[in-house]
């Protein structure tokens, strides 16, 4: 299967379940909402060692947000919903709160609700007060630029973690062009997001390593460097290999964001570098999800 | 289906109170079953063909023609449905009510929404003393669910409110929220004196500077309330006549108290109500 000219490998990505919730932030400008979205989703790439991964998913107009002001929508996941409920804690708290004109919502309902403002208020040393609105408490917090308004739960829905497709190029600087259009793409599909920097990832993982201290290595299959060396996967005129990782509410999420990156990515062509569109897996051991390239594409 | 019509034949000329008839423990009744449901009156028991006219079939909604000051406890212990009461109401309307929607097209005595735990109740005169009050004796007024009174409402509502919303869309008149436990009262006209006298926590919300604020409350300055952002956009999405609060802005003085009950509690002075400037 070619796309544009570009070849599509016959794999598939293997893809695991996780927990996640979504956040909406507000704060007097959007300006201020993506810093505090911004510093919540740092250190978020991977669950392997940041606790959770996570992402800004969109922009969200006044209308759209619970305090008519402007927002950013964030999805949180983690392995667990003990894990989830660890991480939303620190950093709402550390990330949001502290953020000035900030305030935080839930950005999703579900039969598992989990706490937000509910531990964070506490924060307010006994002068924090709560008001319910139509079913829903919301924490108010006294803080020094005013008041930190905080929902009282999160909902926690099942997820997806692990989408991903390899983008095969000339060198970093070709695959880098397209994955800066692949992540740009996959930016619009709702319920999905990128969360390694910039959303791609330059030093993909195969899982354990020789090391037994070491949960996840290089993926030397796809290092152009040890073409000679090892069992690689990687053709003559292929000098850089990177990966988008995709995490989603669902398989439907994962699926078209998949699609719109690799055929975003696709469009750049082999005259420009681009000469195959490959998938990481574990040989269908580890996780439930499989996403066949071919068929997402067909 | 119309909707069950109980249409008064003379004015009572004694207090009668109304509770059985609510959609829920109407379900399945016959007219002739609705007809003889004993009602409980100040001097004697009547029946509900003897005071009524009763028509129609949605026992779902009910409207009740030509109201009157002595019918009380009009939707006491209702869970759904919809009743309409043309013409007033007597005291305790939606006493300990739970869900569904009362509309009353006339004026209302005292202790509407008394207890009240859910749902919806809209009058458009004015409401006695003791809107969303406790009772004598009772440890907590209204509990839950909205109260809207279009007119004027009288002295001390919300006492010992604990939760949910009451709006005022005319003058409140004295101790309103006295003894407030927690929830929402606001007052677009006038309130009356010693606003918020004993509240403990919960918040009143005043278009207009009150005739007098108690001692016990301080001034916390002219300050941004972020959370009358959240709460003017659920209302003005709740229902087409709050559609103004939409405008409201957050600006507010804050009164911090009463302290002399932890202060907790909050009387909130809007600026810009007109204009919502400032945003």
């Amino acid at each position: 299967m070619r796309i544009n000219g570009v070849y599509i490998d016959d794999t598939f990505a293997e893809a695991f379940s996780m927990k996640a919730t979504r956040l909406i932030i507000t704060a007097i400008d959007h300006y201020w909402a993506f810093r505090a979205a911004n510093s919540l989703t740092g250190f978020a790439s991977s669950v392997i060692a940041c606790g959770c991964e996570a992402d800004i998913e969109r922009k969200l107009d006044p209308s759209e947000t619970p305090d008519g002001r402007p927002g950013i929508a964030v999805i949180m996941f983690a392995m667990s919903t003990k894990r989830l409920i660890e991480q939303v804690q620190k950093r709402v708290g550390q990330s949001v709160m502290t953020t000035a004109t900030s305030a935080c919502f839930s950005g999703i309902r579900s039969d598992e609700m989990i706490s937000l403002g509910k531990s964070l208020r506490f924060f307010g040393d006994g002068h924090q007060t709560s008001k319910r609105i139509d079913g829903t408490r919301f924490w108010r917090i006294p803080v020094m630029h005013g008041e930190f308004v905080c929902e009282e739960t999160t909902g926690v829905v099942p997820a997806i973690g692990g989408g991903n497709f390899l983008v095969l190029a000339k060198t970093s600087r070709h695959a880098l062009a397209a994955c800066e259009k692949a992540v740009d793409a996959i930016g619009k599909v709702h319920n999905a997001v990128t969360t390694f920097p910039g959303g791609i990832v330059g030093s993909g993982s195969k899982t354990g390593s020789k090391y037994p201290f070491m949960p996840a290595s290089t993926n030397e299959a796809f290092c152009p460097t040890l073409k000679g060396v090892v069992n690689t996967q990687l053709t003559e005129e292929i000098g850089s290999v990177l990966e988008i990782v995709i995490d989603g509410l669902d398989q439907e999420a994962i699926s078209g964001a998949m699609r719109e990156g690799v055929l975003a990515a696709c469009s750049v062509g082999p005259e420009k570098g681009i000469y195959r569109i490959s998938a990481g897996n574990y040989g269908g051991k580890l996780g439930p999800y499989h996403f066949h390239l071919r068929s997402i594409l067909s | 289906m119309s909707a069950l019509t109980l249409t008064l034949k003379d004015p009572p000329d004694q207090r009668v109170n109304m509770s059985p008839l609510v959609p829920n423990r109407l379900q399945g009744k016959s007219l002739e079953e609705i007809r003889n449901i004993r009602l409980a009156g100040s001097r004697q028991d009547l029946t509900v063909g003897k005071l009524f006219n009763v028509s129609g079939e949605q026992t779902e909604h009910i409207r009740m023609l030509h109201g009157s000051p002595m019918l009380d406890a009009i939707g006491s212990e209702m869970t759904q449905g919809l009743i309409e009461v043309k013409g007033g109401a007597g005291d305790c309307l939606g006493l300990e009510m739970r869900g569904g929607e009362i509309r009353v097209d006339g004026g209302v005595g005292r202790w509407a929404a008394s207890r009240m735990k859910g749902g919806r109740i809209h009058i458009t005169g004015d409401a006695g003393d003791f809107l969303g009050g406790a009772l004598p004796a009772s440890p907590v007024g209204m509990q839950d669910g909205m109260g809207v009174v279009s007119g004027n409402a009288g002295d001390r509502i919300g006492d010992r409110m604990r939760r949910g919303i009451l709006v005022v869309e005319g003058n409140a008149g004295d101790y309103c929220g006295s003894r407030l436990l927690a929830g929402t009262i606001i007052i677009l006209g006038q309130a009356g004196s010693a606003v918020g006298f004993a509240m403990k926590r919960g918040s009143i919300i005043l278009a207009a500077p009150p005739t007098r604020i108690p001692s016990t409350f301080n001034s916390c300055g002219h300050l941004k309330m972020e959370f009358l952002r959240v709460l003017f956009r659920h209302l003005s999405r709740s229902q087409r006549r709050f559609e103004a609060f939409n405008a409201f802005g957050p600006e507010a003085e804050r009164y911090a108290g009463d302290l002399a009950y932890g202060g907790k509690g909050e009387v909130l002075i809007l600026d810009n109500v007109l204009t919502g400037t400032d945003r």
